[in-house]
């Protein structure tokens, strides 16, 4: 096996690597740095390591990194930063949507994927959108509000 | 003492440590690299019983491969959870297997430039095992003749016989529960089995060691104590502790997964050392799976009841599924009749608890420690008996509570304390009025597809495990607080918070002592080198413990304050006081008497440094003598769908009495993730082995069941609610939540299926399957006439 070189455009700033044609995004993501990206299953089954590939959510361990050659990467980190957060990383972070945080990331991911096309998400909505993300501390009620406050706060301000 | 007139505690503030989470900067142990870091793996048995004939790692070390064998690690067994003490500790476990236990024991462990090479090395090492029967279930384990998995084990420094897999027993007995029961008039009883479950902790578990050049290590782990984990690798490694650093880290969750010095750990030191090079190793969710789970038990239970609703005695007889290795079976045996009888008043107990060995993942603690299990079985027979005797199961609890002023023992036999703090009675009234508990009809009255049920469970958990004397548990903590030339706080502490708000709490309880802005007191990052010691953050003791050895230091330091500041300011220590300004975002000392006399941390800490005379600090630790129970109460309405069995949460009414409540947002936190996590135990989780001791999820954590966002009840049904209490021997009034919002919640459940469809269950989960099989048995039943 060796080597592919290919171009990959995350939060912003471009990275040129050569990986094996069988490395995950996942595992070249967190290579890179992009320790925001949690890996907790490998498996597609947990959501954590969820990022934007061209605009859509996926799972970065079901995706191979040379499928993404060329593609803009967005993770939780290129959302915000500590000084201007996205508003669903306030609302998640007022709202006690955090404990451990380590599916956090993900969650922030999906929700965001949603409010992209339903600005003005049903109950029902957010729990589809985030369905695909495990967490096992806050028992998923007080996600749910940081979600529909982020929708309300981004609605009146006009932002996202 | 009691002064509920709080400025920080009880708000509900951003969380410190929110930003670095959302941004996804907060830093676990997975995410932690050094240069020059070689990756670990472990060479993993497929056998869940297996003699290790013979190994080869020749291809791995063509390789380049750092390799480690049997042969390479210290001869010693270990246990690696000492939160027991020494002479009450078994120790059956090395690094690597010397015989294969469970599926998934590490064998052979390698390191490699690359996490690819590290696992083409891994898959290159032949080992020849010659299988054993497998044993999975505990009473097969213990019968005579079955294959033994040990022949010895250690037993503080002794090394003693093992018998039909019996790690080992505990028996209690208290009063003369023959004589009590020859006096009852009504028994209840019944078998209570609980599976094994996951932990499904988010972050995997994972170690990055560095090999120092004094010979000494640095260690970076996913952990729940950095101090008992420094010790176990100072006796395994033979270095000494003052060479040993190990970092506390945010940790991804653990749900007591990390109680213990994970089995990754001793792996990834030994191959650092062996390589002098950094190695971090991580577990795969696979093996994690095949790492850790609850403790299965297998309980019989036998209660006995005068006409008026006393309790007298109760008898108990116990078998736990320990798996592979003991990590905590004698001290779970001890915990699980503590449990039972501080529920409620039992004066008379026989108790006998077995741990038995099964080739499956060793059990250690997951949240509760036994108590889900044990107040399963109590709560379903309280109901049990309030129906026989024609009692309100409300007025039945209420009449035989553990409370106020009474003995509670929660955490074994020799932890005992008094009860100062009870907001039950409170707490069962506030959720028989939100759930309607009034309204409730017996199951004979329910008909259709879909059936309501109304159900209760009541429960607790110890606050940490103190006691005034010594026992089998070590439980102190202890802290460092000092003020910064701005005035402005550092904490350190060694204090783990697994994501719960442990820290916040800390920071909280310290701000609100030394009257400092919140956003002025940091609990700042801390290793081994740093801090004084810290039993380990369980026992839902972070903020009872944790804070209160935070506030213990934080009175002392607010006495150097006023000692130094009085100096300055010409007046007596005891004439100052101390409140929080935030217009100036300070603490200003002051004399109310004359009222220009004041001066901000600020301005005192800035002259103490200036004027080159101290820093203003305290360290001490902090021994708990009690360990009050924090109170829960879980009342459900559920709906059982008789044609799938499927049974969907309604309503909740879930409360606590954790006395002062520290973080508003968090405490309610705690309860709705106990409810996930107890509806997960009580109506689908169970990580099930086939009888050659193979994980049926393969790993896959949707199979393991773990609850999702749609098993959440809707957001305006979901009531949660404190009790107004003050534990007086809290920090500020604090006891915790952490397990106890979880312990009651599958009885809840088991107590509201009975009401919506009339049949009791006993074992662990109630899933569809069972639930449509016994309905048909029920239909059976009445279609034979039989009743």
């Amino acid at each position: 096996m060796k080597p592919q070189m290919i171009t990959l455009h995350i939060n912003g700033r471009t990275h040129y690597v050569a990986l094996n044609p069988n490395q995950t995004l996942l595992v070249a993501l967190r290579d890179l740095g992009y320790t925001d990206v949690k890996c907790g299953c490998e498996k597609g089954d947990c959501g954590a390591c969820a990022v934007f590939l061209n605009g859509v959510a996926v799972n970065s361990c079901l995706v191979l990194a040379g499928q993404a050659d060329e593609g803009e990467i967005l993770t939780a980190a290129g959302l915000g930063t500590s000084e201007h957060p996205h508003p669903l990383q306030t609302a998640f972070s007022d709202a006690g949507a955090i404990q451990c945080g380590y599916c956090t990331p993900g969650m922030i991911v999906s929700a965001k994927a949603l409010l992209d096309h339903k600005p003005h998400p049903t109950d029902t909505e957010i729990r589809d959108a985030i369905s695909g993300n495990l967490c096992r501390c806050t028992g998923y009620a007080q996600i749910i509000q940081a979600v529909q406050s982020a929708a309300e706060k981004m609605d009146a301000g006009g932002e996202g | 003492m009691e002064n509920k007139n709080f400025q920080v505690v009880g708000q509900i503030t951003p969380r410190k440590d929110g930003v670095a989470r959302v941004t996804g900067q907060e830093k676990y142990t997975v995410d932690t690299t050094l240069p020059r870091m070689l990756y670990g793996r472990t060479v993993c048995s497929p056998y869940a019983h297996a003699r290790i004939k013979s190994v080869d790692t020749s291809a791995a070390e063509a390789m380049g491969a750092v390799v480690l064998t049997f042969k390479d690690i210290p001869p010693i067994r270990y246990n690696e959870r000492i939160i027991t003490v020494e002479w009450a500790l078994h120790k059956d476990h090395y690094i690597l297997a010397d015989k294969v236990r469970r599926m998934g024991e590490p064998v052979v462990a390698v390191a490699a430039e690359t996490e690819e090479l590290a696992e083409k090395a891994a898959r290159a090492v032949k080992v020849e095992y010659e299988p054993l029967p497998v044993l999975i279930d505990p009473r097969e384990a213990m019968k005579p003749g079955a294959a033994p998995l040990y022949d010895t084990v250690m037993y503080g420094d002794k090394e003693i016989k093992i018998e039909n897999n019996i790690a080992c027993t505990r028996e209690v007995i208290e009063g003369d529960v023959d004589k009590a029961f020859a006096e009852s008039d009504v028994f209840v009883e019944g078998t209570f089995k609980t599976h094994k479950i996951y932990h499904a902790q988010m972050e995997p578990k994972s170690v990055l060691c560095r090999p120092e050049p004094d010979g000494g290590i640095t260690v970076w782990a996913t952990t729940q104590s950095i101090h008992n984990t420094r010790i176990v690798l100072g006796q395994i490694f033979d270095i000494p502790l003052s060479k040993i650093n190990v970092k506390r880290m945010a940790v991804g969750g653990t749900f007591g997964s990390s109680i213990q010095m994970n089995s990754v750990v001793p792996i990834g030191v030994a191959l650092a050392l062996k390589a002098r090079r950094p190695v971090r190793l991580t577990l795969t969710r696979e093996e994690d799976m095949h790492d850790h789970g609850r403790f299965g038990t297998d309980a019989h239970i036998k209660i006995g009841a005068k006409k008026d609703g006393t309790l007298t005695g109760v008898e108990m007889e116990m078998i736990a599924d320990l798996g592979a290795h003991i990590i905590q079976g004698y001290s779970f045996l001890g915990v699980s009749i503590g449990w039972v009888v501080s529920l409620y008043r039992l004066p008379n107990v026989r108790y006998k608890g077995v741990g038995v060995y099964t080739n499956k993942a060793p059990g250690c603690a997951m949240q509760g420690y036994g108590n889900p299990q044990a107040t399963l079985a109590v709560e379903s027979l309280l109901d049990e008996l309030a129906e026989k005797l024609g009692m309100d199961p409300l007025e039945l609890r209420l009449k035989n509570y553990v409370g106020l002023g009474m003995t509670f023992w929660g955490q074994g036999p020799m932890v005992r304390s008094i009860v100062w703090s009870d907001g039950v009675p409170e707490l069962l009234g506030k959720g028989q009025e939100l759930i309607g508990w009034d309204k409730r009809e017996s199951p004979d009255t329910k008909s259709g597809r879909f059936r309501r049920g109304i159900g209760l469970g009541r429960g607790f958990h110890t606050t940490s495990a103190g006691a005034p004397q010594p026992g089998d548990v070590i439980d102190f903590s202890g802290a460092l607080v000092k003020v910064n030339q701005d005035g402005s706080v550092d904490v350190v502490t060694a204090m783990v918070d697994h994501g719960g708000g442990t820290w916040e709490a800390i920071a909280k309880l310290v701000a609100e002592t030394l009257c400092v802005p919140l956003d002025k007191v940091n609990v700042v990052p801390s290793d081994t080198f740093s801090t004084v010691y810290d039993v380990c953050t369980h026992a839902t003791r972070g903020t009872y413990a944790g804070g209160g050895a935070a506030v213990k230091v934080a009175e002392q330091v607010k006495k150097e304050i006023f000692e130094t500041a009085a100096h300055y300011m010409n007046v007596q220590p005891d004439a100052l006081k101390l409140r929080m300004d935030h217009e100036q975002g300070q603490a200003v000392i002051y004399v109310p008497s004359i009222p220009d006399r004041k001066m901000t941390l600020k301005q005192l800490a800035s002259r103490t440094w200036s004027e080159s005379w101290k820093t203003i600090a305290a360290v001490d630790s902090y021994r708990p003598t009690n360990c009050p129970p924090a109170y829960v109460t879980i009342f459900l309405e559920i709906e059982v769908d008789t044609w799938t069995g499927t049974v969907r949460t309604l309503r909740t009414a879930l409360g606590v009495d954790c006395g002062t409540v520290v973080n508003p947002d968090g405490a309610i936190g705690q309860l709705e993730g106990g409810l996930s996590r107890g509806l997960g135990m009580a109506l689908y989780e169970d990580n099930e082995w086939n009888d050659q001791g193979q994980l049926l999820s393969k790993g896959y954590w949707v199979d393991a069941k773990t609850p999702g966002i749609m098993e959440t009840p809707a957001l305006q049904d979901l009531n949660t609610h404190f009790a107004d209490t003050y534990e007086p021997t809290g920090p500020l009034g604090a006891k915790g939540i952490g397990e106890a919002a979880l312990n009651p919640v599958p009885a809840a459940y088991a107590n509201a299926i009975y009401n919506a469809i009339g049949i009791r269950f006993y074992e662990l989960p109630i899933t569809p399957e069972k639930i449509l099989g016994a309905l048909m048995e029920q239909e059976n039943m009445v279609k034979e006439g039989v009743h």
